[in-house]
């Protein structure tokens, strides 16, 4: 099955991003595996016409180069999904769009570039109420794209709570989420 | 300023040991005061693995101690039935420990000690093992079951300092001991700050016992005298839910994580030994080190951990004590240590009790209470062994709340396990009081008065040592708000929720912050999501 964009996660910034590139003609699936509460961009874009795939679970993908051609999920099993760019909006520990282990910080789908501190003795503040580091960290990213083993994919734009420095747990930041959503589909849109 | 206050005998520190003492005292109808700088059990006594041994960890080497554990697990099981579970226990070996010289061969000279030390141990086969503990490392070659049990040491603790003051004792929490009263070679008293007002008061006593644990080390130099202290630091990690049903121990010399003890709701791994300055003893903390070695040895029991979250971790520090008689202090005796500083140092009044266990914690205070008794020519018989504690008097749960009206709410039915046939004091007047504050751990929103009305509850902390309440797998993020609310009421004080809640969250982050990856991580962002995303919940939404 071919598409031209798959949105992986349906929190708010992958059923932003969705929802803006399916209005604007392209034709989106989103994976979301877990339950969204977002319902208005949701319902906005199954209304458009997009594919919601609902609580299926991507298991990884296929390279060619700096591409990402294909993913896998769970349910699908060996019917992969392809498509022309993808929107990696999988959020941070809690979704596991981040892992952390006792030693590192990773990405777990396709091993894309973590911004973390290698020493963990920074990671959090003993005031519970103060700011925490480990909230800040995320996947890289260089003009919307990301990185890979310091190189930039050619078609995979991290958005949400994914990439460093955007965190939702520390204080209200459903509007920064929301435009790193908007700011994946533009990206998107311009590289066609 | 000074307050002067007699009593026959002052017992400074509210451990278990103190507050073991302070009851067998006050059974023996001493007049008896004892003081804590924080609340009870915050040392040691609450930072270990809560484990009833049988004493077969020790019947190999130290004879002694194990006979000691034995005896005096026998009469935790009669006096303290409220606070033991009888879970048994499993001795383990695999395949591993024959080339290190612990395999079958080892097991043999272990069963013949536990019998010699009487401690009733039977040899397994692996498979029966599996049967009777589905978790164990199948990979097993032999296992040895034992009386082992789980003790709940906060409930212990609170059960004696409760029966102290039903016997006339006097308890003073967030009273902190300052310095002695003293004239010539006598120890006349103690002077104490009240760590909440900040007044300070003294009082009197013929004699002074000092059960501070690792800080009597330091109540002694006050005295002017010398204990020979070793602070051994143990570090443990408690998994999110009971993964084990029985006691599991490895069948070695004893060594780091090798006990892994259910306790409520959760699984205890524990424990590493560490000697520590004496001015960390304030400020555990664990480190990844630690962390690795008992989660290493924790899979080695029990092969389900490496994928079970876990919720925290806590280290404790044993007051060993180094042996008179050894000038280098590096001979430990994990014995119970009894002075009496006068015939030992020539200082009149004053009495330390100190080393042991948790386990022998009756027994140390029979020895000091024997020793206070002689000094004050009193000539009256330790009765503690024989007597229940309160919560223990009658019976079990499924008796307990028999006393519900229409059947026992899961909340009642908690309340009975932790408060046994106190449970009757629990005042369950409304709906509202019926209503859980904390689901992990079942606790009504009228166990919180009722810990505020009388068990001296004044933070979340104290409250969390008598009730388990934000103990369990969520470790306070769904209750916390509620709890804060809930307890700041019943004190009468509601502005204080806030600063109550925002320092059990602090200290809830502490143990956690040592473990923090996986699941552990997750569960932390959670946490921060629930309590500083965007608009405040409200105390009745969380």
């Amino acid at each position: 099955m071919k598409f031209d964009v798959i949105v992986i996660g349906g929190g708010l910034a992958g059923m932003t991003a969705a929802e803006a590139l399916q209005s604007a003609g392209l034709k989106c699936a989103v994976i979301a595996e877990g339950l969204s509460l977002h319902n208005a961009p949701r319902n906005a874009f199954r209304a458009a016409g997009g594919t919601l795939l609902a609580g299926d679970r991507v298991t990884g993908g296929d390279f060619d180069g700096d591409r990402l051609v294909r993913v896998h999920t769970e349910k699908l099993g060996d019917v992969a999904l392809e498509a022309g760019a993808f929107v990696l909006a999988t959020g941070k520990y809690f979704s596991k769009g981040i892992v952390a282990d006792m030693d590192k910080v990773y990405e777990p789908l396709f091993g894309l570039d973590v911004e973390y501190d290698a020493d963990r003795s920074g990671w959090f503040d003993p005031s519970f109420a103060a700011p925490q580091r480990f909230l800040e960290f995320g996947v890289k990213a260089e003009d919307g794209r990301a990185l890979k083993d310091g190189k930039p994919l050619a078609n995979v734009y991290p958005a949400g709570e994914v990439l460093a420095g955007i965190c939702g747990a520390q204080g209200d930041a459903t509007e920064t989420i929301r435009k790193s959503g908007l700011d994946a589909a533009d990206a998107i849109r311009r590289a066609r | 300023m000074p307050v002067k206050n007699e009593f026959d005998v002052i017992v400074i520190g509210g451990g278990i040991t103190g507050a073991g003492t302070a009851r067998d005292c006050a059974m023996r109808g001493l007049k008896v005061l004892l003081i804590e700088r924080n609340d009870i059990a915050t040392g040691a006594t609450g930072r270990n693995h809560g484990l009833l041994h049988s004493g077969a960890r020790y019947a190999v080497k130290d004879s002694e101690s194990a006979e000691e554990c034995i005896r005096e697990n026998k009469i935790l099981r009669e006096i303290a039935s409220n606070c033991v579970e009888d879970t048994g226990g499993l001795f383990i070996t695999l395949p591993e420990d024959e080339e290190s010289g612990y395999g079958l061969d080892y097991q043999s000279k272990f069963l013949e000690a536990c019998t010699k030390a009487g401690i009733e141990a039977r040899a397994i086969s692996p498979k029966e093992a599996i049967e009777m503990e589905p978790s164990v490392n199948p990979a097993l070659i032999g296992a040895v079951v034992v009386p082992d049990g789980s003790v709940d040491p906060f409930r212990l603790c609170a059960a004696n300092v409760t029966d102290a003051a039903m016997h006339g004792a006097k308890v003073l929490v967030y009273t902190e001991f300052l310095d002695f009263l003293r004239e010539g070679d006598t120890i006349l008293g103690v002077k104490v700050l009240d760590t909440r007002t900040g007044q300070k008061a003294e009082y009197r006593a013929p004699v002074t016992v000092n059960a501070a644990g690792i800080w009597g080390h330091g109540v002694a130099e006050k005295a002017g005298v010398h204990i020979g202290m070793y602070p051994a630091k143990g570090a443990l990690l408690v998994f999110g839910h009971r993964v084990n049903n029985v006691v599991i121990n490895r069948c070695r010399k004893s060594a780091d994580g090798d006990i892994l003890v259910p306790g409520d709701s959760v699984t205890v791994i524990g424990t590493t030994s560490t000697k520590v300055p004496f001015e960390e003893c304030d400020h555990m903390e664990v480190t990844p080190d630690e962390v690795r070695l008992l989660l290493r040895e924790g899979c080695a029991l029990c092969p389900a951990l490496a994928d079970t979250r876990i919720l925290r971790a806590y280290a404790g520090v044993r007051p060993l004590v180094a042996d008179d008689s050894d000038p280098t202090g590096r001979s430990i005796s994990r014995g119970i240590v009894c002075l009496d500083h006068e015939t030992r140092d020539g200082l009149k009044g004053f009495v330390s009790i100190t080393g042991g266990k948790l386990m022998t914690y009756r027994l140390m205070a029979e020895l000091a209470t024997d020793t206070v008794c002689r000094k004050l020519g009193v000539n009256k018989t330790c009765n503690t062994a024989h007597t229940p504690l309160p919560g223990s008097m009658d019976g079990r749960i499924e008796t307990v709340s028999k006393r519900f009206e229409g059947g026992a709410t899961a909340g009642q039915k908690g309340a009975a396990g932790r408060q046994g046939d106190l449970v009757g004091k629990i005042r369950f007047e409304s709906e509202e009081d019926r209503k859980l504050i904390c689901e992990c751990e079942n606790v009504t929103l009228a166990e919180i008065k009722y810990a505020v009305r009388e068990l001296g509850v004044r933070n979340l902390g104290d409250l969390r040592r008598r009730t388990r309440v934000g103990m369990g797998t969520c470790q306070g993020t769904f209750c916390i708000r509620k709890a804060a609310k809930a307890l700041a009421e019943a004190l009468g004080q509601p502005e204080l929720a806030d600063k109550l809640a925002a320092d059990y969250l602090d200290e809830r982050w502490k143990g956690m912050r040592a473990v923090g990856w996986g699941d552990t991580l997750r569960e932390m962002e959670f946490m921060q999501r629930v309590y500083k995303s965007g608009k405040p919940y409200s105390y009745d939404e969380v």
